[in-house]
């Protein structure tokens, strides 16, 4: 008996991938690329919000010299590509087919996107936590569940036609 | 597999100058990549195996003692190396950093 389901992401050879997603959570997943581009150009001074500062890490673990050189190399960079990835991610999340240069971007900006949710969250090595079903914070888990599923998926995609 | 002669463990006596921190700037080099619970395994395989070219079993090899060890040297070179590598590292969400060997 086929119950019909598809793999979510079929390679068709390394740079044409079809996209098997719900049409609900291409929504889900055009929203929250666009929740965390706002979040990005709300703010001032990138990096020192503590929900972005996975998003713009510090080069050096000690040397406040080498951080503040390497920001100034890099910050306006990293803050660009970081747009370009949730932009691009936003505008093809619904659609059927895509290259590997856009799935390599879906990998970058959904993964983006856990590294914000998961700071928020304070995401431990512990993993999922027992929540009551009505806890407020439900929500977000089982959205950075699903992101992550999700992320792993693209991986494995892209890793199996490499 | 041959056994370790003399050569290969005796250590080499080095006349250390006296430290000149002009000479410094010359020194390599690290980037290590440090454990964080939000990227999966399978990811950050990936992104070294992209950033680094590296193969598929020398990337797993590296996150796995990421992962277990809490951090790994994944490059070296000249401090511009670094920042760049660095920067590639940081643009693919990995907790990066650079210091002087």
């Amino acid at each position: 008996m086929a119950f019909g389901f598809k793999r979510t992401i079929q390679s068709k050879g390394p740079d044409r991938f079809i996209i098997n997603l719900r049409e609900d959570l291409r929504e889900v997943i055009a929203a929250v690329c666009d929740d965390v581009l706002a979040a990005l150009d709300d703010e001032n001074s990138p990096g020192r919000d503590p929900m972005l500062r996975r998003v713009f890490p510090v080069a050096h673990a000690s040397d406040e010299s080498v951080n503040e050189a390497y920001r100034d190399l890099v910050h306006s960079d990293l803050l660009r590509t970081r747009r370009e990835a949730l932009e691009r991610v936003s505008a093809t999340a619904r659609d059927t087919e895509l290259d590997r240069a856009t799935l390599e971007t879906w990998m970058i900006g959904l993964n983006t996107v856990r590294l914000v949710l998961g700071t928020r969250l304070d995401v431990s090595e512990d993993g999922f936590p027992q929540l009551e079903p009505d806890d407020p914070e439900l929500p977000a888990w089982a959205l950075y569940e699903f992101l992550g599923v999700l992320v792993g998926t693209v991986v494995d995609a892209l890793a199996r036609t490499v | 597999m041959r056994s370790p002669t003399a050569a290969d463990v005796a250590p080499v006596e080095i006349d250390e100058p006296s430290i000149d921190t002009n000479l410094a700037i010359d020194r390599p080099w690290i980037v290590l990549v440090w454990n964080d619970p939000i990227n999966l395994m399978s990811y950050v395989t990936y992104v070294l195996q992209k950033v680094f070219g590296y193969s598929n079993e020398k990337a797993e090899s590296l996150m796995l003692d990421v992962h277990e060890k809490g951090r790994a040297v994944v490059s070296n070179g000249s401090k511009e190396k670094a920042e760049l590598d660095v920067f590639r590292l940081h643009e693919h969400g990995l907790w990066a950093t650079m210091q002087q060997d």
